[in-house]
């Protein structure tokens, strides 16, 4: 069982991390606690159905569709909500609070034209047989899932240390008046990173939902409690922290329920995280000086 | 006359809850003020909301207390737990301590879940008796507002604020940091506790799912929405984010998609929210 | 404004002494149509809807044609009080349907009783409900009812001797039904292995599944919307767990061989109302729903649908009187000695009592019929 429930810990952390990977980009470059991530991340899930079953493209396809779709929302939101309140320099807690008025017109309006039934990816658009080896039992989702979020994460790794864009993206992280002195273009570089994070959220939301076999207009919205908590544990907007993060919190919630019970499972997880904050107050990976979002 | 009586007798049959849920939700916008006006950005009070709707609806039930002490209950409850979290919890500053606020009520959350046998669970208490009367969440309000205009005036309310513009120079002029926000935090839980008894004895019946995340976003919202620069501003927001879904009703099923244009557009252009004495003399100023 | 509300008065009079043979009658309906809960209250509706076309189509009741009002109580508590108060006190409906959620109804439900108006649920099935008052119906079997049944037939055709149970703690209507599988199981004395939960919205079971798998059970007792219940199916056949699932009301849907498709066999579900019971009233009420809305019904859009010609039945014996507070009185006089044969089936209620045990409002009285998933389709069990 042991076994079992490492592979259940590992797949269902990277699930965390895949969500959060965005969630924390926009936190750490726009200093934006993004609440409509979540409607981004179910956008990309119903773009890459529609695509699925309209078009009737492949899975690989309709990912590329999904990262497209949520990545040009990413953009129009950025565009109407986010950047105007960028240039009259508002402080933190409005633009989070201009995104919740953007989740909810995006999930009435998901809801509004394709009902509030679940629904799903027809099945063998991925191979829906688990893997069996050696008593283990493994889809072909949890490893891709897996193995996209490492990509992923090593990809954004690389891409902010080694290319100039990256570089750039640093110095807007960490000043972006000082970034616009070094004639860095602040604002085109903040919609990209906009882009990109909800680009990623609606990968995102293609991955989870082939995984859990429900796409519904309200599904970001537990993953954002999920995804809140793991930008927190892992540092905020640091990107190697989503997925220490993602799969500490998902190692907690399975070892939580096999090992403590699974009532206690929610208690365990964030009072872990309350414990943490208490004893790191930036968070594991977090710096100590405190960012002044 | 009497047509008017009829009128307002067939206006507060069909309003009265929606009234009486302005009032509970302007208490609950400045209970969040509060913390907000000494810089604190805590997302508690949902929870604290709850452990007062509950401790105030199990005196009423279980105790046969008198609506006034379970009042009492429903704020000492809430003051109480904030007192023993505040002092590890406050010293963690800006979206950190949002964190861990909201982590501490998904604790309360699952704290209520798994008290099955006081608490009913995911089941919730049911047949609370329904005690508030419009005059008491008016009293309320108007003691709780009252209170924290004096508050806001005084000494205390001065160090707030200083505390809130620059914590290290108020740290430095001499004001008792720690002191001061526990203040904030535990008179903040208290109004919550208030509010969720008055809600709990409305409404008949509570349950856990009333007081997680979103309720603790929408309480944050409210203020916000409404400004909170002065102690309008949390009434209006309240008020007004109490009122649109209502409004909007004729809408049907655009209604919550025009409910959310509004909240964008609130925060677009009206940067002081909703209520901004500034903009106003400016209004009248540019016509004179 | 005062004017203009006399001349509407006066038209209003006017027009219910002119049309006295074709008036309309109005029922509230309270349904989430958005939030949660919306997709089972875009269900209740679509069965009310269908019910009040047909009831219409063939001459309404005694002539008089029925009108819903229908708002959205977005499955919270303060929504689903503000709609009843707008219902009774302003639309003046004669009835109630609602609302979709237990909490809500507990909350709602003691507005209309102390209004005296008539209060139908169709969906509310947490105890208690009808223990407001005598003006509270529901034609919502509670699960107190079925899940002995259905669990004491897998028992006895699968042979199990120990179950799993696996429910969602954080939701009413699957707490609920964990609490009378629990009685059951205990009246039944059929060991538990090991007892999980989950909440809303999760995405992976594995973990409790795993758990389970482990402890060696014989049947997996499981209480879930068809949210969670579908992706538990398919993540317990992924995990190779292929025991037979017990389930509630909650995963009693044709929905589930879509959502759950290649892992949806072998789970046990109790109900009066069954897609694949082949009586001449339920055939016609699947095609002629499935026509309307391009989508099959479920139990929830079964149950309303038998509502609404239930409470037709008793509008029938009804003389309305245009005094909405004695027409109120008269329907609410008229339905306790309906009896009905519906899509559900044969149909009556039966009068529950109160904390105190005295007389309250009134459950249905009707059998379930327990069926197994199998390739797709509900096979009845004999």
């Amino acid at each position: 069982m042991l076994a079992q429930q490492l592979v259940n810990a590992l797949s269902l952390g990277s699930v965390y991390a895949l969500f959060a990977l965005g969630f924390t980009l926009i936190f750490g470059v726009l200093g934006v606690i993004n609440l409509a991530h979540g409607a981004v991340f179910m956008v990309g899930a119903y773009a890459a159905l529609q695509a699925v079953v309209l078009a009737g493209l492949p899975i690989w396809a309709a990912l590329i569709v999904a990262f497209l779709v949520s990545g040009l929302f990413g953009l129009v939101i950025d565009i109407l909500v986010l950047s105007p309140l960028r240039k009259r320099h508002a402080p933190h807690l409005i633009p989070m609070i201009a995104t919740i008025g953007v989740a909810i017109v995006l999930n009435s309006a998901v809801q509004g034209i394709f009902g509030a039934d679940n629904l799903r990816f027809p099945p063998g658009v991925v191979p829906d047989e688990a893997i069996e080896a050696g008593g283990l039992h493994i889809t072909a989702v949890e490893i891709g899932i897996i193995l996209l979020t490492f990509a992923i994460m090593v990809l954004l790794l690389l891409g902010l240390r080694r290319t100039s864009i990256g570089k750039a993206l640093r110095a807007v992280a960490e000043s972006p008046k000082a970034a616009a002195l070094l004639g860095i273009d602040v604002e085109g570089l903040l919609r990209k990173t906009s882009f990109l994070a909800a680009a990623l959220g609606g990968a995102a939301g293609v991955m989870i939902s082939l995984y859990s076999n429900a796409v519904y207009p309200l599904m970001g919205q537990p993953m954002l409690h999920k995804g809140i908590a793991v930008i927190i544990l892992g540092g905020m907007g640091d990107i190697r922290g989503a997925l220490i993060g993602g799969l500490f919190l998902g190692f907690a919630e399975v070892f939580a329920v096999a090992y403590i019970g699974s009532t206690m499972r929610d208690a365990v997880a964030f009072g872990l995280l309350f414990l943490i904050l208490l004893v790191r107050p930036t968070g594991l990976f977090g710096k100590a000086s405190e960012r002044k979002a | 006359m009497d047509a008017f009586l009829l009128w307002f007798d067939e206006f507060w049959a069909v309003y009265s809850n929606l009234i009486l849920t302005l009032g509970i939700n302007a208490l609950l916008a400045l209970s969040i003020w509060l913390t907000l006006a000494c810089g604190l950005l805590a997302l508690a009070n949902a929870a604290f909301m709850g452990i007062g709707a509950y401790a105030g609806a199990l005196a009423t039930m279980n105790y046969d207390s008198p609506f006034a002490l379970s009042l009492v209950v429903a704020m000492a409850a809430p003051s109480l737990v904030a007192l023993a979290i505040g002092v590890p919890v406050l010293r963690l500053g800006g979206v950190y301590l949002a964190m861990a606020t909201l982590g501490f009520g998904e604790v309360v959350r699952v704290v209520i879940l798994n008290t099955e046998s006081i608490t009913g669970g995911a089941l919730g208490l049911n047949g609370i008796p329904q005690q508030t009367q419009w005059w008491h969440v008016a009293l309320a309000l108007a003691i709780v507002v009252f209170m924290l205009a004096r508050l806001h005036r005084s000494k205390t309310g001065r160090a707030f604020e200083a505390i809130k513009v620059d914590e290290t120079a108020a740290g430095l002029m001499g004001i008792d940091l720690r002191a001061h926000k526990l203040l904030a935090f535990v008179l903040g839980a208290a109004i919550a506790g208030l509010a969720g008894a008055l809600n709990a004895h409305l409404t008949f019946f509570i349950g856990p799912q009333e007081y997680g995340f979103d309720r603790g976003v929408e309480i944050l919202t409210m203020a916000i929405l409404g400004g909170i620069g002065s102690l309008i501003g949390p009434v209006i927001g309240a008020f007004f984010l109490t009122l649109l879904p209502e409004l909007l009703r004729g809408l049907a099923d655009f209604r919550l998609i025009v409910n959310g244009l509004i909240l964008v557009s609130v925060v677009l252009f009206l940067p002081n929210g909703l209520w901004d004495p500034a903009r106003i003399r400016n209004w009248f100023g540019a016509r004179r | 404004m005062q004017f203009m509300r006399s001349a509407i008065v006066a038209l209003a009079i006017g027009a219910s002494t002119v049309a006295s043979q074709a008036a309309e009658v109005k029922l509230g309906v309270a349904a989430a149509l958005s939030g949660l809960a919306a997709q089972y209250g875009a269900a209740i509706r679509n069965g009310f809807e269908l019910a009040a076309e047909e009831i219409n189509a063939a001459g309404g009741v005694n002539g008089n044609t029925i009108k819903l009002v229908v708002e959205d109580e977005q499955g919270k508590k303060e929504e689903a009080i503000n709609v009843y108060k707008k219902l009774i006190f302003q639309d003046k409906v004669l009835l109630i349907f609602g609302p979709t959620l237990s909490n809500s109804a507990s909350a709602a439900n003691p507005i209309a009783q102390a209004a005296k108006a008539p209060v139908f649920g169709t969906s509310n099935t947490a105890d208690g409900i009808t223990a407001v008052g005598n003006y509270i119906f529901r034609n919502s079997v509670t699960e107190a009812d079925v899940l002995p049944v259905t669990l004491k037939t897998v028992v006895e055709k699968e042979g199990v001797k120990k179950v799993a149970v696996l429910y969602g703690n954080d939701d009413v209507f699957t707490k609920s039904g964990y609490d009378n599988f629990a009685k059951a199981l205990k009246d039944q004395n059929i060991p538990v292995t090991t007892t999980e939960t989950f909440a809303k919205g999760d995405v992976d079971f594995k973990a409790q599944l795993t758990k389970i798998k482990a402890s060696g059970p014989d049947a997996i007792v499981l209480s879930a919307l068809l949210a969670e219940g579908a992706p538990i199916l398919v993540q317990a056949r992924q995990l190779g767990i292929d025991l037979p699932f017990v389930g509630g009301n909650g995963v009693n849907s044709v929905k589930i061989f879509e959502l759950a498709k290649g892992a949806s066999d072998n789970l046990w579900v109790g109900s009066p109302w069954s897609a694949s019971n082949d009586t001449p009233e339920n055939k016609k009420f699947i095609e002629a729903y499935t026509k309307k809305f391009g989508l099959a019904p479920d139990q929830f859009a079964a149950q309303t649908y038998d509502a609404l010609h239930i409470v037709a039945e008793a509008l029938k014996k009804v003389q309305l009187s245009g005094d909405i507070a004695k027409d109120r009185a008269a329907l609410r006089d008229a339905l306790p000695d309906v009896s009905w044969t519906g899509v559900t089936g044969p149909f009556k209620f039966r009068q529950a009592v109160d904390k105190s045990g005295k007389p309250a409002g009134y459950d249905a009285d009707q059998q379930p019929i327990v069926s197994v998933t199998k390739d797709g389709a509900y096979q009845i069990v004999k």
